[in-house]
């Protein structure tokens, strides 16, 4: 997907080189960051295995400068060709917003070919892509090789959609930017026409700097969004760590929605496992102070219920840096202390 | 589909920054990068003048999604926090929302347990705020035709054999 940044004012597209195994998408990457103006390019980075074969992905940043006040930036990655690192290959598909399928044209390699593009269209389809939507360019390379298949029937076997092609031969050059090109163009056009025609006047008046009611917009909705969100966020932790007698009053600003309650949610210890009691621990170790960290009666819950709030006025008193930690932390750790030392040298 | 485009405001990149600098302050790390999970970086903060980060991003983003991968084989749907250890500096990743993650960079100067701690604390307030750019972005806007004519020429002026 297009990634557009107004505050850092850069437009980011992403452009995967596909192909079968030694077709040569490295080779179009390392073409281009050596053919093109070094202010433009980043550094090519390479993740390969010690042959020099592709283990994960190469990754080209290029930048193709300003455009209506906005960075034009481009990241190229190539995917591992060979079918044994199909799971690599799969997560550098995610977000793509191009595709150059670079094609092998020796005759013993149309199989594989056609392998990897139904392997492209499978793989696609797991991340919910439609090849059909997206820009697609075919690179038919190693055209400078003798006894090439001719290209009428590289295009008879491979291309049934119809997406635009070039010859190409990527270790001279031919063909590489003939290609960058036409992918670049293709994925601003998508871009363009992703756009409804509704929002035409709001779409340009996003692309020029920054304009003041452009920036008022998001402000309202910012300001509107966490009421809605955090009360029913807060009911529904509430009740899944078990400390269901706390009354909804507790937690009116949404304050009782502590980090660790939200995440135990998720996570399920073994019932009657240590971890389980040590969660139980932790849970009111964090909302209270040591005094109740014992069993969860209905008398400790009450004193939970109060020291909840007192956290909440704490919280509202010095609301300057992430006040929901360092002060609990403080007063537990100074809690234990005593304790141990009166037990240690029997201080009564 | 593609139409799922991230675009993001001054606004929110502002109060992004604000939520990581005093996280940055309050762990005492040496910089945090928001990377979104395609390979983008959202923003940064903190000493990163040194750093190559639009290669860091791509390449942390890579390295999450292959141990996204990795949890899916062991039947997790994700590992939501990814730490990598060096001799002078380390890495926290911890995942905010359903799309970006937050990388924090420290070194001996703090430990591992504040990162994590305000890590998971920011994280938190970062996934509001990722709530309020999607569902804002149902008003879509793109790029304008403009862009895409403008684009092209700088295309034939960059790329020359």
């Amino acid at each position: 997907m297009v990634s557009i940044n107004y505050s850092l004012r850069e437009v980011c597209c992403k452009i995967v080189y596909y192909g079968p195994g030694l077709s040569g998408k490295t080779t179009n990457l390392q073409y281009v960051h050596s053919k093109v103006p070094s202010d433009t390019r980043g550094r090519l980075v390479s993740l390969a295995t010690e042959a020099d074969r592709t283990l994960y992905f190469d990754f080209l940043p290029i930048n193709i400068g300003t455009i209506n006040g906005f960075q034009a930036k481009f990241q190229l990655y190539t995917v591992p060709g060979q079918v044994y690192y199909n799971a690599t290959r799969k997560l550098v598909l995610r977000g793509v917003d191009g595709i150059v399928f670079v094609a092998d044209s020796q005759p013993d390699k149309v199989d594989e070919n056609l392998e990897s593009l139904a392997n492209l269209v499978e793989n696609l389809s797991e991340y919910g892509y439609d090849i059909n939507e997206l820009p697609v360019v075919i690179q038919y390379n190693k055209r400078d090789l003798p006894a090439v298949l001719p290209v009428e029937e590289l295009q008879l076997k491979l291309n049934e959609k119809g997406w635009p092609y070039f010859e190409a031969s990527a270790t001279v050059g031919n063909g590489v930017f003939d290609t960058l090109k036409l992918i670049i163009k293709l994925v601003l056009e998508k871009a363009k026409s992703t756009s409804s025609p509704k929002i035409a006047p709001t779409q340009k008046a996003a692309v020029t700097p920054a304009p003041p009611e452009m920036e008022r917009v998001p402000v309202e909705q910012v300001d509107a969004a966490p009421v809605s969100q955090t009360s029913p966020e807060s009911s529904a932790t509430a009740g899944s760590v078990s400390v269901q007698a706390a009354p909804p009053t507790s937690q009116p600003d949404g304050a009782g929605v502590h980090p660790e309650t939200e995440e135990d949610s998720a996570y399920r210890p073994y019932p009657g496992s240590v971890e389980e009691k040590s969660r139980q621990k932790r849970i009111s170790q964090a909302s209270f102070p040591a005094a109740t960290r014992g069993e969860l009666d209905a008398e400790s819950l009450e004193k939970n219920i109060v020291s909840d709030e007192d956290s909440a006025a704490r919280k509202s008193r010095d609301a300057t840096v992430l006040p929901q930690m360092a002060p609990s932390l403080r007063r537990r750790g100074l809690g234990k202390k005593r304790g141990f030392f009166k037990r240690l040298f029997g201080v009564k | 589909m593609t139409d799922d485009s991230l675009i993001i405001y001054e606004e929110q990149i502002n109060k992004i920054d604000t939520l990581l600098s005093k996280m940055l302050k309050g762990c005492e790390a040496k910089c945090a990068l928001l990377v979104d999970k395609d390979g983008h970086l959202i923003t940064r903060q903190g000493f990163t003048h040194s750093l190559d980060t639009t290669a860091l991003a791509a390449l942390l983003a890579g390295s999450f999604a292959s141990t996204k991968e990795i949890a899916r084989l062991v039947g997790e749907p994700e590992f939501s926090v990814l730490f990598h250890q060096g001799k002078k500096d380390h890495i926290h990743m911890s995942i905010v929302g359903d799309r970006s993650i937050l990388v924090v960079l420290f070194d001996d100067r703090t430990t591992i347990g504040m990162v994590r701690l305000y890590a998971k604390e920011t994280s938190l307030e970062l996934a509001k705020v990722f709530e309020e750019i999607t569902g804002k972005s149902g008003a879509k806007t793109g790029l304008s035709s403009e862009f895409a004519d403008k684009a092209q020429e700088k295309l034939d002026d960059i790329f020359q054999d």
